[in-house]
């Protein structure tokens, strides 16, 4: 077997260390990306959350594999032996040592603050081609359009940004469609807003993500993401039922 | 022995006795005032201050200053009482520090008990999808309790270790004001008595009681906001005596760069409690106010014109999380500090860079005043501030990284040792790793507004909780243990304890992550079968009543040991630290003579060098 230095300075442990930390970050980071399976994939404003998650996670893989490598190879190394009644290695701290580890996380911190602040503005804007407005009460939704249709489901045009306007008229209430990405509060008293431009078709599923009382759990509506073809039609059908007078669109 | 001789019983009559006084004072006032007589949230709310009230004079928490303003003598008592048994001295009042950290540290894993039960239960709930057992309200309530409950567990552990260890460390006789850290003590009392009650009529909102939902819901809020009240109110004053007593008692010789680590994490943890709880105390009491009053601090009101004259949600969240994230500090440092106590002391070698490890401590409690809007990153306020909380919130990782490297600076070239209390410190590091890792992904915004209010959160903070207090406390447990009864813990139950929960936790916290990334919103009664969750949620209900199980075990263990455990000794760890020197169970007084700090805390393997020297008579 690999015979392991006895002094703690001794270059090979570094060498040791330095190699199974490259494989355990490896390992690492591809089964913490599949056990941690990002929902949101449907939209425009998902993307950069899936960017910045991976980004995140091979980082956290990183670091996790630095300090775990580095404990468990010295709890095996320097493990106290049968009969050895000798005390650890004298020394107090290394300056240049401390230094290093709080500059290089600071500059970690301003690299991901910048990173960070890009895909804020990504996640959080888009354009206003359609218009809802979705007003959260305990426990359920409806969904206003501009020409004054009103609707139990949400229905959007795919790959058309969207901007939804949201407020509560009870207690605060979060709009949250996971495949989407972000989610933001309705808090009662102001209006907030949400960008999304959804990028598949398909039936998905809005729920409340702050706590908002008895069957907070349940408060659930249905979205559909249908072809712009469909969305219109959709559209006239609802007016028609509304009997509502279409002045603009 | 009468019953009524024990402050406990007393304590508790005058609970009962101060709830109906103050209940007849609330129907006659109103009565008087030609209102309708019986109104239930008035009524508890005047019982409640009363019954609290009345606890404290019962227990006799109260006794000693009464006295003073009738200018008697009231000489402090030492030892227990002469004509009682000597166990029935930690169910009454008594000054001695130790006795106070005792009944600190075991109400404190009393609670940790309930709030688990309550985990339990809900946990049961959750581990397939479909309402089986638990009602939507009952859920709410057994989940927004075991929040509460599990805070109070930790803040009382917090001051056990603190109350306990503090002056031994640091060689003084007692706190600097006895009085008070009785009385701080036992306020938790009837303050956790006013918790439980409150679970008979029910309360929704989660611990975070963000209005206005906490505005509408059923007494059981009333009973809430008064219990969180008063214990920080025992907050502000045990961290001011720790304050006090750390600055102003420490031995000759003892630089506060000389001081035990723990003594350091423990100055942080105390500047933080003393200077932030006000902020939680006033946000419940505004609550309770507008409840109570009609006073409209956070619920909107309009005029006719549609136009907002009434209250700000946004302000309550602002107010409760300027302390409740520096709160999450309390709950950590302490931990943190017993970990690089405990460290050097199985290593064999000094604590690596003691002067960093003291100072991230105080900046963690710095840094961690001006991150509070990081839990409000989707609430709807300013765009910009999401950007400069999310930059000060990262900066929080770097002095939390100088802690891990530090650690792992401790342990290298050393000789190590692994019983029970290491394996918890080790285990601590690991567990405090995943929860700390999983910070920053929550404070880049774009990832928090996915992330936010979903299982993800819950494994972070409870892998943060339970690496920064549950391990090091079970750890601190085990390795004060002998100091405390003299007696040593059964070793071999204390690692079968370890080797359950340890990877019991790390399938847990992974577990709840991948539900959260998955779709699982938190805080949830039931959850939509399609999202494909079922056998994550019932991993981590499994792995919950691993965790429990191997809880039971220490507390069986903690029990049968003071009985028949092997005879421990002074010093079975060959500690370098005050509390070490001293006869085991520590005695009465302390320290028969004053001590001298003559050299540096962690020397170990550096030959010939001393830590503390005893003064004898004439050396001052
Ligand atoms: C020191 C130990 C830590 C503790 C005890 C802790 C505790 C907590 C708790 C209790 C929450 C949940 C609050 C709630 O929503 O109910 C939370 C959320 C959060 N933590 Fe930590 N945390 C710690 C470390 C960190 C670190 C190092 C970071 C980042 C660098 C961080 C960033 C966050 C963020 C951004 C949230 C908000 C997540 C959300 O609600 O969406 N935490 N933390
Ligand atoms: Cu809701
Ligand atoms: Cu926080």
């Amino acid at each position: 077997m690999l015979k392991l230095p006895q002094s703690s300075t001794d270059r090979k442990h570094f060498v040791i260390v330095g190699a199974l930390v490259l494989v355990v970050t490896i390992l690492l980071g591809f089964a913490l990306l599949a056990i941690l399976p990002v929902k949101a994939q449907s939209s425009v404003q998902a993307e950069p959350i899936r960017w910045l998650f991976q980004l995140h996670i091979w980082l956290i893989a990183f670091l996790f594999a630095l300090v775990s490598v580095f404990m468990f190879y010295a709890l095996f190394v320097f493990r106290r032996r049968k009969h050895d009644t000798s005390e650890g290695e004298h020394f107090e701290g290394n300056t240049v040592l401390e230094i290093l580890w709080t500059v290089v996380p600071l500059v970690l911190v301003v690299i991901f603050s910048f990173i960070g602040l890009q895909t804020l503005q990504q996640t959080t804007s888009g354009g206003d081609d359609i218009r809802v407005e979705a007003v959260g009460f305990q426990w359920a939704w409806t969904f206003n359009y501009p020409n004054g249709v009103t609707s139990a489901e949400m229905v959007l045009p795919v790959n058309k940004p969207a901007l939804i306007s949201l407020t509560s008229t009870d207690v605060i209430h979060s709009f949250w469609v996971a495949e989407w990405g972000p989610k933001q509060d309705l808090v009662p008293g102001m209006r907030t807003q949400l960008h999304v431009t959804p990028t598949e078709v398909g039936e998905y599923k809005l729920n409340c993500a702050e706590l908002c009382g008895l069957t907070h759990w349940n408060m659930v509506a249905t979205v559909r993401v249908v072809p712009e073809a469909e969305y219109t039609a959709w559209m006239e059908q609802k007016i028609a039922e509304q009997n509502i007078e279409v002045v603009s669109r | 022995m009468r019953l009524t001789s024990l402050g406990l019983v007393r304590g508790l009559i005058g609970y009962a006795v101060g709830l109906l006084l103050g209940m007849a004072v609330v129907v006659v006032s109103r009565l008087l005032m030609g209102m309708s007589v019986w109104e239930a949230e008035a009524a508890w709310v005047g019982g409640i201050i009363f019954a609290v009230i009345g606890f404290l004079g019962g227990v006799g928490a109260l006794s000693d200053w009464l006295k003073w303003t009738r200018g008697a003598e009231t000489p402090l008592l030492h030892g227990p009482p002469a004509d009682k048994p000597a166990w029935t001295r930690y169910f009454g009042v008594d000054y001695n520090h130790k006795v106070i950290g005792i009944q600190y540290g075991v109400t404190g894993m009393f609670l940790l008990l309930i709030g688990g039960s309550f985990a339990l239960v809900f946990r049961a709930e959750l581990a397939d999808s479909g309402i089986s057992f638990l009602q939507p309200g009952t859920y709410n309530t057994f989940l927004s309790m075991h929040a509460w409950v599990a805070l109070a567990a930790i803040l009382l552990g917090v001051g056990g270790m603190a109350n306990y260890l503090v002056p031994l460390m640091i060689g003084a006789a007692d706190m600097a004001f006895p009085r008070l850290n009785a009385f701080a003590y036992w306020i938790n009392v009837p303050a956790i008595l006013t918790l439980l009650l409150s679970m008979l009529f029910g309360w929704d909102s989660g611990w975070t009681a963000y209005p206005p939902l906490s505005l509408r819901g059923p007494v059981g809020y009333q009973l809430v906001f008064l219990s969180i009240f008063s214990i920080g109110l025992s907050s502000i004053l045990g961290s001011l005596n720790i304050i006090v007593t750390m600055l102003m008692m420490r031995p000759k010789g003892m630089s506060l760069f000389r001081m035990p680590i723990f003594c350091w994490a423990i100055l942080a943890t105390s500047l933080i409690q003393l200077t932030a709880t006000q902020l939680i105390g006033q946000a419940f009491l505004m609550l309770s106010f507008e409840r109570t009053l009609g006073m409209p601090f956070f619920n909107p009101l309009y005029n006719a014109a549609g136009e907002n004259i009434g209250g700000q949600p946004l302000l309550f969240q602002h107010l409760f999380w300027f302390y409740s994230h520096p709160a999450v500090y309390v709950f950590v440092l302490p931990g943190l500090g017993i970990i690089s106590e405990l460290l050097p002391v199985f290593s064999r070698k000094p604590l690596f860079g003691y002067r960093w490890v003291a100072l991230s401590s105080l900046a963690i409690a710095l840094v961690g005043f001006l991150v509070w809007g990081h839990h409000m990153f989707t609430s709807g306020y300013g765009e910009y501030l999401r950007v400069v909380f999310m930059i000060s919130t990262l900066l929080v990782a770097v002095p939390t990284g100088v802690k891990f490297f530090s650690w792992l600076g401790t342990l290298w070239g050393g000789r190590l040792t692994f019983p029970t209390p290491m394996l918890f410190t080790l285990g601590a590091i690991s567990v405090f790793l995943i929860g700390g890792l999983s910070g920053p992904i929550l404070a880049t915004t774009a990832t928090d507004l996915f992330l936010h209010d979903t299982y993800f959160v819950v494994g972070h903070f409870h892998a943060t909780i339970f690496g920064g207090f549950v391990f090091p406390f079970f750890a601190a447990i085990y390795y004060w243990y002998p100091k405390i009864t003299g007696r040593m813990y059964d070793e071999t139950m204390g690692k079968l304890h370890f080797w359950l929960m340890t990877p019991g936790f790390w399938l847990m916290s992974l577990a709840q992550m991948t539900a959260g990334t998955m779709g699982m919103r938190r805080r949830i009664a039931d959850y939509d079968p399609a999202l494909g969750v079922e056998n994550v949620h019932l991993l981590v209900t499994i792995a919950g009543f691993v965790i429990a199980f191997s809880v039971l075990i220490m507390i069986y263990n903690l029990f049968t040991s003071a009985e028949i455990g092997a005879t421990a000794g002074n010093n079975p760890w060959r500690s370098r630290s005050p509390e070490w020197q001293i006869p085991s169970p520590a005695p009465e007084h302390s320290y028969a003579r004053p001590i001298a700090v003559v050299g540096e805390p962690y020397d170990y393997g550096l030959a010939g060098s001393k830590y503390i020297a005893s003064m004898g008579a004439g050396d001052d």
